[in-house]
Order: structure tokens, then C-alpha cells, then sequence
């Protein structure tokens, strides 16, 4: 980059004016969107609030006191456990291998970086269709194809209690794991193939190639894909709400299900808002872990 | 690696078909089911092609339920949220990364700090300030909330665009005389026009497919988007999988079109945008 030290010394007042006037809209979005509503998350979860919007008084941290000791809020935080690691795992591993398949320069690869995202690109809704319809257990071609080779009366996954969560993360992941694909195949391209040969005249073979050079390139993009990735899929409720509203028996109820489920179903604003901030204080106990485990790695 | 013996090929092979079928095969079959009828499409030997292809299902679509007006809240909804998301970010970006502002590096913090927050999180606050505002059972609130959630990811992946135009056309622009904002919109902004499409297909899908807020902010079934409309349909028609069927293909088509057109810039502009 070539010295621009004297160009901005240079530059006037109106400047720097500008670029706050420039900045302004997103940061009163921000505010308005995100930062007051948080602020009124932490007072709603002070008072004992029911229907939202009705009516309430202050009870101080009753709300956090009986939040801490309901074991159904514990069980849907282990949940969340389960669904973020399964979705991370599940999804990178598909993701890993689709960049892997649409790098390549024929044709055929080159199309396929188009259709591949069109899993991402439709709405959760829809995708819940999709899944719901194939495992249908009457009319479903997934138990059908399951009894022609002989595995017989295999009901929807969606309904059972013990196959939901799994269920559920596959789903997702059909629906998150393009986005993945895209930034991963990026990330591939950057690296120039003259390391590549250098090494395969040095007689390295493909998995030695893999974990000397791809990996240790890639981790700075895999670092990052891993940390937002995992706030996005911690957050995700449609996905779930939609096929099994957290059921059957519980099976999938997240920590953010729950939440929905306390304010919009059972009318308990700001227990609501109390296991809001809860779950706000622990995703960002967990980023913060993550970073330090996994930055210093990255920084040259 | 170019495989000498064709067996060589066999993995790569495979694992396209699969790729293929895990794909466009649960896309395909909810496709052809969309047009079987209603014995057929509770046949118990699936077939392949329908043996009586109809349009009943999506005639019933259009006529029957209320998916016109979904469909016409959703392309309006999605639309201003880009033209919004594409405003709003490429403004802040202009000023966080190419203007460099005093204080803009803490602001690009809390950027990556709105990440973390979780959406489904803020509903009960946001619901209630909405209705102080007045703005619950309208799409402007939509619109807001999408805007507000796309415009931090946006403005950061647009870093990488800026990244990617040299510093010194600025600097010959300015000694040939423009001003901060001509340079902006006349030199910078048709540099952007990847970075700026890539915003526009994400902002589009993010509120295409925006499913929590718009169940809770929106209470009047003419003012539903497409996401709650089908989820309606799904409620109320249970057993009718055609209709249900139609109803998700009707979905699923206004999303791809555009990407077909726009898609190569998208998958172009995500990967420099995330990487530089």
C-alpha cells in the first residue's frame, strides 16, 4: 500500500464530517435495532411482565433466580449444545468436500458453483416442506426407498424423540452447508498451485499435501466460517419451530425455541427476557473462549 | 492432477452424482410432485414423471388461498430491504474503509459484535418499541428489522471490495479536482458493482427467506409474506400435499430466478469479500 500519510493530513474538516454523516445510518440502525432493544431485554427481565407489552413491576432478579434452578432451561441449553456441534460438524465436513468438487475447472464444475446454493437460497419454510414431505412416513419416498432394500416401517424421523435432533441437524445443515461451500472454495483458490508442485516434487502425497499445506492455509478462513457460522446456527429457530415446535417431548428444544416458546406461546415476557440474557451471557463466554483458543494461530 | 488410469476418475465421479442428488434431487421431487394429482401423488409405487401431469394444484394456489398477496408482500419486502441493505452498507463502508474515520475501527467492532446478538432474542423488546411507534402490522417494520440485520454483515464484507480498488485512483481523482463525493458515486461505486450486487442477492435472500420476525411483527393476513403464508398453508391444509407442494415451488422459484442472473457475482463477490 503506498504511503497516503500526506494526501490525509491534508484533508479538510468536511471530511471527516462526511464520513460520519456516511457511517450515520447504520449506526442509528444498529442502535435502534439491536443496542436499545438489548438494553430493554435486561429491564424487561427485571420486572414480571406476561403478555408482551402488558402491564408490569419491578421484582428485581426473582426471574434470574427461578430461570437458574428450572432444570427445563438447563436441558435446552445442552440442547443448543448438541445442535451447535452437530450443525458445525455436519456442515463443514459438507461444506469441505462440495469446494472440493466445484473447484474444479471443467465445465461442469463451473455450473455447479450456481446450483449449489440453491439450497440456501430458499426460505426455511420451504425447506421444512421439502424434508417433511420426503420422510413422510405414508407417503414418503425416503421410507420408501428405505423398504425396498429391505429396511420396513421406518416412520418420520421428525416424530421421534430420539431421531428429532439428528433429523433436525441434517435438515439445517442441507439448508446452511452451500454458504459454506462458496467461502471454503474461495479460500481454495487463493492458494497458488506452485506450492502445490513444489511439494509433490518433494514426493508428498495427497493427504500429506492436505494437512501441510490446504489446512494450515485454510485456518484463518475456517477460524472465522467456525465462529460466525456457530452464532448463526446457535441462533436458529425457524428451522426447528417449523418441523417439530421443539418437540416431540421436548427433543429439540433449543435455548432460542424455548425463549419463543416462554414469550410468544406461554405468555412470560420477561422470563423470557431473563433466559434471553442468560444465554446472551454464556454464546458470549463460549466466542470468547473460542477466540483466544483459536486466534493466536492465526496472527503471523 | 491429472489421473493417468481411468478408474482414477471413479471417486471424483461419485461424488458429484451425490453431490447432484443431495442437491436437486429433493428439489426435483418436490418439483414433479407439484404437478402430479392427488391420486397420484399418494401412489404407493412412486413414479419418476408424473403419468398425469395437472396444473389443479397451482391453480388452486392461485385461486383458493391467499398467495398472490404473500407473494406481492415478500417481492416488496425483499425489494426494499436490498435497495436499503445496498444504501445503507455501501455508505458505512465508503466511510469506515476508504474515508477512515477517526473511531470508525471501534465502530467495525461492534459490527462483529451485532453478530453475536441473537435476532429471536430482541423480538419481545423490539415488539414492544414497534408498538410504541406504531409501525406493528406494517412491512416498513419488516423492512426495518431486515435492513438492521443484514447492514453489519454487508458493510463488512464490502471491506474486501474496497480493499481491492487502489488508494491511488482517489488520490488522482483528487488532484484532478473531485470532491469526497463525487469520487464516491463516480469513481468508486462502478468499481463496487460486484460488491454491490453481492449485498443486493444477500439482503434479497436474508428477507426472502426471514421467517421469525415477520410471524411476530405482522398480525394481518394481507400484510403476511410468503414464509408465514405457506407455513398458514401447511397448518390448514394438512392432508393436501399438492396444494402444499405448489405452494413451496411458488416459493422456491422467485428466489432462484434472480440468483440464476446474479449468482456468479454472488459467489464471486463472497468469497473476496470474505476473504480480504
Amino acid at each position: 500500500m503506498p504511503p497516503a500519510g500526506r494526501t490525509r493530513r491534508r484533508r479538510p474538516w468536511t471530511f471527516h464530517l462526511l464520513g460520519y454523516a456516511l457511517v450515520a445510518p447504520l449506526g442509528l440502525l444498529m442502535l435502534g435495532v439491536i443496542g436499545y432493544p438489548l438494553i430493554n431485554t435486561v429491564l424487561l427481565s427485571l420486572q414480571n411482565q406476561g403478555v408482551v407489552g402488558s402491564q408490569s413491576t419491578f421484582v428485581g432478579l426473582e426471574n434470574y433466580a427461578q430461570a437458574l434452578t428450572d432444570s427445563a432451561l438447563w436441558a435446552a441449553i445442552g440442547r443448543s449444545g448438541i445442535w451447535l456441534f452437530g450443525n458445525l460438524l455436519v456442515q463443514t465436513l459438507m461444506a469441505f468436500g462440495t469446494a472440493l468438487i466445484i473447484g474444479g475447472r471443467s465445465r461442469w464444475s463451473r455450473a455447479s458453483r450456481t446450483w449449489v446454493l440453491f439450497p440456501w437460497v430458499i426460505p426455511t419454510v420451504a425447506v421444512a416442506v421439502i424434508w417433511q414431505w420426503l420422510s413422510n412416513s405414508n407417503y414418503g419416498i425416503v421410507p420408501k426407498i428405505a423398504s425396498a432394500v429391505g429396511i420396513d416401517g421406518l416412520g418420520s424421523p421428525f416424530g421421534d424423540s430420539a431421531l428429532a435432533m439428528p433429523a433436525l441437524i441434517l435438515m439445517n445443515s442441507w439448508h446452511w452447508f452451500p454458504l459454506g461451500a462458496v467461502v471454503i472454495f474461495g479460500a481454495l483458490q487463493t492458494i497458488p498451485n506452485e506450492i502445490y508442485e513444489a511439494a509433490r516434487v518433494d514426493g508428498a502425497n495427497a493427504w500429506r499435501m492436505f494437512w501441510r499445506i490446504t489446512f494450515p492455509l485454510l485456518q484463518p478462513v475456517l477460524f472465522a466460517l467456525g465462529l460466525v457460522g456457530s452464532l448463526w446456527s446457535f441462533n436458529i429457530v425457524d428451522s426447528i419451530y417449523l418441523v417439530t415446535k421443539g418437540g416431540p417431548a421436548d427433543a429439540s428444544m433449543t435455548a432460542p425455541v424455548f425463549i419463543y416458546n416462554k414469550a410468544f406461546n406461554q405468555f412470560q415476557a420477561s422470563d423470557a427476557a431473563a433466559v434471553s440474557v442468560i444465554t446472551i451471557i454464556l454464546l458470549a463466554a463460549v466466542a470468547a473462549v473460542y477466540i483466544r483458543a483459536a486466534k493466536p494461530k492465526e496472527d503471523q | 492432477m491429472t489421473p493417468r488410469l481411468p478408474w482414477a476418475r471413479l471417486p471424483r465421479l461419485v461424488t458429484w452424482i451425490l453431490l447432484t442428488v443431495v442437491v436437486i434431487g429433493p428439489l426435483y421431487w418436490v418439483t414433479i410432485s407439484s404437478f402430479k394429482d392427488r391420486e397420484e401423488i399418494l401412489r404407493t409405487t412412486p413414479t419418476l414423471i408424473p403419468t398425469n401431469p395437472t396444473l389443479d394444484n397451482f391453480r388452486q394456489l392461485f385461486t383458493a388461498t391467499d398467495y398472490p398477496s404473500y407473494l406481492t408482500n415478500s417481492l416488496v419486502v425483499a425489494l426494499l430491504t436490498a435497495l436499503f441493505t445496498v444504501l445503507v452498507s455501501f455508505a458505512a463502508a465508503y466511510g469506515l474503509y476508504r474515508l477512515r474515520i477517526p473511531g470508525g475501527n471501534k465502530v467495525a467492532g461492534l459490527i462483529l459484535v451485532a453478530y453475536m446478538i441473537p435476532g429471536t432474542l430482541l423480538l419481545v423488546p423490539l415488539y414492544q418499541s414497534f408498538a410504541a411507534v406504531q409501525l406493528i402490522d406494517t412491512r416498513n417494520a419488516l423492512v426495518i428489522v431486515n435492513v438492521a440485520f443484514t447492514a453489519p454483515f454487508c458493510t463488512w464484507l464490502l471491506r474486501g471490495f474496497f480493499m481491492a480498488i487502489p488508494r491511488d485512483i482517489d488520490e488522482a481523482a483528487a488532484v484532478d479536482g473531485a470532491g469526497p463525493v463525487r469520487m464516491m458515486l463516480r469513481i468508486v461505486l462502478p468499481l463496487l458493482a460486484p460488491g454491490i450486487a453481492t449485498v443486493a442477492v444477500y439482503a434479497f435472500v436474508f428477507s426472502w427467506t426471514e421467517f421469525v420476525f415477520a410471524s411476530q411483527l405482522v398480525i394481518s393476513d394481507q400484510l403476511k409474506t410468503l414464509p408465514i403464508g405457506l407455513s398458514a398453508i401447511m397448518g390448514q391444509y394438512t392432508v393436501n400435499w399438492g396444494l402444499l407442494m405448489a405452494g413451496t415451488v411458488c416459493t422456491i422459484i422467485p428466489a432462484i430466478v434472480p440468483f440464476l442472473f446474479a449468482g456468479r457475482y454472488f459467489v464471486g463477490g463472497l468469497t473476496t469479500g470474505a476473504l480480504k
